[in-house]
């Protein structure tokens, strides 16, 4: 876990690196007082500073962190991986399949695989949960949710 | 007399018939989230903003608070009937909740806790009440260096009492700051950090950054182990016998006392009150080893003080807009989604909207005190719906309310992104608090110090000049340093009573 830590400290001095370097390129100061770059630059040079000093504490003995793992096991991380993956590949299917299409396909495997429930409890939450959604942003809210790009679901009114 | 007055005026506005809906609505959604797994108040919040933007911002800001005071109901239930705290202000409640269940008093239990939460909320909103004039006069003298000052010593406030770390919860803090830098420049009006992206240019939005850091992260967790369902502890008669209501006034009006004070201190967590609640029961008992075996007054009192601390935690962005926990800095991100800035000026320009939902906090209580007690059926039906179910409809939900922010799927996929980064941050044991709370005062912050530095033309000499910001900005600089004179002071001790050895 310590080498976890360590490798975590320094994302955080290299994410503070990037700050200071981007904010570099902005006005720092002008005539009437801070530029852009005023606060970006001291944040990015705080936040690298307290990265430096949280590495120095959990490479000390003392600051030792407790064992135990960062990422969970096999089964766990599959689970987990599922989630994300099927959360982005919806985001990215929107526009295609339509919000509807893609919602009901993230809630049938959502339901199906890390839910583990059981089919026809999944085909009803998926249908409802996908059709309800859209109508209550949809019509209610007024919300402008994507249509399928794909002719065939688009004549469907998907 | 005047605060009466406005009080009236106020009902007036929260009695209307959408508002007393959207009160209801509130509580009751406020209530679900507090009883479901896996969604804080904080993600709550933010997951329901987007129902909010065809309302009036009156109607959306009663509907955002109910929920939040809502949540603080719904929490007890889980904690009383499951042994698990919904929301962990609610976490030791289960000591003496849920060994009354076991004893089959849950019902009775349930009750003195909604009774309490109601009673609490009530004095902390006539706290509000009272509060309102002589806290808005006096920050309606501040300006822009004051109003730096001020924000600087809220933030340090909450950096201190943010977690086990100080550099973790600083690096959070930070973290939040250069989140809020993104977009165009406040004073100037130049992109930064927006890597030539559209999406980027007003900002990066809060309600997907806050809506993946805490109700996706969480989610994450609990995907790790099998998604199972729970157990829940068997009902009893709701009704208290005249013993149990006579233990249970002293720890009432302590709770509502101790919560209405902590919850009026920037970064005191509810968890706080409810905890201090608990230790002054025991303290004040004739019986203080009988805590935790089923003892009233360890419902009562914590109750009281989280739900007192919940509507306390409202006066400073009432009066002075600094928001005092991440919920009430999601809910006023809220308001600035409607146009509003909280704060003196609320009460200023937009008195009806101030005052009305002021009032809506009254009947908020009583539409929770009601519902609670009768519906608690449909509550604990609630409960034992799997979670593998309910997480795929949270998900989509989630989906849906990051999408309809500025209908961009960029935003949902800001979301999983920031999901990931607070999955990985609880991992590491980084408190999240801090990051909402600076993304969300962090561009008024800037704003404040790059409008003063304005006014003196770029001299630093004028936080100075200011009697009022340089007593603010001390009492930051002793907030944040002292937690470093405390680890000094033990190592030396340590080393001297290593050589004394």
């Amino acid at each position: 876990m310590q080498r976890i830590h360590q490798g975590a400290a320094l994302c955080f001095v290299a994410f503070s690196v990037f700050v200071v370097w981007e904010a570099w390129n902005l006005e720092y100061y002008t005539p009437l007082g801070p530029g852009p770059g005023f606060f970006p630059l001291w944040l990015g040079a705080v936040m690298g500073g307290l990265s430096v000093l949280w590495l120095a504490q959990v490479s000390s003995r003392r600051g030792r962190p407790k064992e135990g793992a960062l990422l969970p096991e096999r089964d766990g991380r599959v689970r987990l991986l599922s989630v994300l993956g099927s959360m982005v590949a919806a985001t990215l299917l929107m526009d295609v399949l339509g919000f509807q299409s893609a919602m009901f396909l993230l809630l049938l495997f959502l339901l199906l695989i890390p839910g583990r429930q059981r089919l026809w409890l999944t085909l009803v939450v998926a249908l409802l949960g996908s059709v309800g959604i859209y109508h209550l942003f949809g019509s209610y809210l007024d919300v402008q949710l994507p249509k399928a790009s794909l002719s065939l679901l688009a004549r469907l009114g998907l | 007399m005047e605060a009466l007055q406005n009080l009236l005026m106020g009902f007036t506005v929260a009695l209307a018939p959408q508002n007393l809906l959207f009160a209801f609505l509130g509580s009751v959604l406020g209530t679900a989230i507090g009883v479901l797994p896996g969604v804080g108040p904080v993600a709550g919040v933010a997951m329901l903003i987007p129902l909010t933007f065809q309302m009036s911002p009156t109607g959306a800001i009663i509907m955002l608070t109910a929920l939040f005071y809502g949540t603080q109901y719904g929490g007890t239930i889980t904690s009383i009937l499951l042994n698990v705290p919904g929301e962990a202000a609610s976490a030791i409640t289960c000591l003496d909740g849920y060994a009354m269940a076991k004893q089959g008093r849950a019902g009775v239990a349930l009750s003195i806790a909604a009774i309490g939460s109601f009673v609490g909320g009530t004095i902390a909103t006539i706290a509000l009440v009272l509060a309102a004039g002589p806290l808005t006069r006096m920050a309606l003298q501040f300006g822009p260096v004051e109003f730096f000052a001020l924000i600087v010593l809220g933030l340090s406030l909450l950096m201190g009492l943010a977690g086990k770390s100080m550099v973790k919860a600083l690096m959070m803090g930070i973290f939040g700051l250069i989140l809020a830098m993104v977009g165009m420049d406040p004073v100037r009006g130049l992109p930064r950090f927006t890597f030539g992206r559209m999406e980027f240019m007003d900002g990066i939005g809060f309600v997907p950054v806050i809506m993946g850091l805490f109700g996706l992260a969480e989610i994450l967790v609990n995907t790790e182990e099998k998604l199972t369902s729970v157990s829940v502890a068997k009902m009893s008669s709701l009704v208290p016998g005249k013993k149990e209501i006579g233990d249970s006034v002293g720890p009432i009006l302590r709770g509502s006392v101790i919560g209405t004070l902590l919850g009026l201190v920037p970064g005191m967590t509810g968890s706080a009150s409810s905890f201090l609640s608990y230790i002054a029961e025991k303290k004040v008992s004739k019986y203080p080893d009988r805590f935790g075996t089923g003892m009233i007054e360890g419902v009562a009192g914590p109750e009281t003080a989280n739900n007192a601390h919940a509507n306390g935690a409202l006066i400073p962005l009432f009066t002075l807009g600094i928001p005092a926990s991440p919920t009430v800095a999601v809910i006023m991100g809220a308001f600035m989604m409607h146009g509003l800035i909280p704060g003196p000026f609320l009460f200023k320009e937009h008195a009806d909207v101030a005052w009305g939902v002021i009032a809506s906090f009254y009947v908020g209580n009583v539409i929770l005190l009601i519902l609670n007690l009768p519906l608690i059926g449909i509550w604990v039906k609630i409960l034992k719906i799997p979670y593998g179910l309910l997480f795929a409809v949270i998900v989509a939900f989630m989906m849906v309310g990051a999408y309809s922010v500025s209908n961009s799927t960029f935003d949902i996929l800001v979301m999983v992104l920031f999901g990931i980064v607070g999955y990985l941050l609880r991992k590491l044991d980084f408190p999240l608090a801090p990051i909402v709370l600076t993304l969300i005062l962090g561009p008024l912050m800037e704003r404040s110090l790059r409008t003063a530095l304005d006014m003196s033309q770029g001299d630093f000499g004028i936080i100075f000049e200011s009697p009022i910001a340089v007593v603010l900005l001390s009492l930051a600089a002793v907030i944040l340093v002292a937690p470093a004179f405390r680890f000094f002071r033990k190592k030396t001790e340590t080393l001297s009573g290593e050589e004394g050895a």
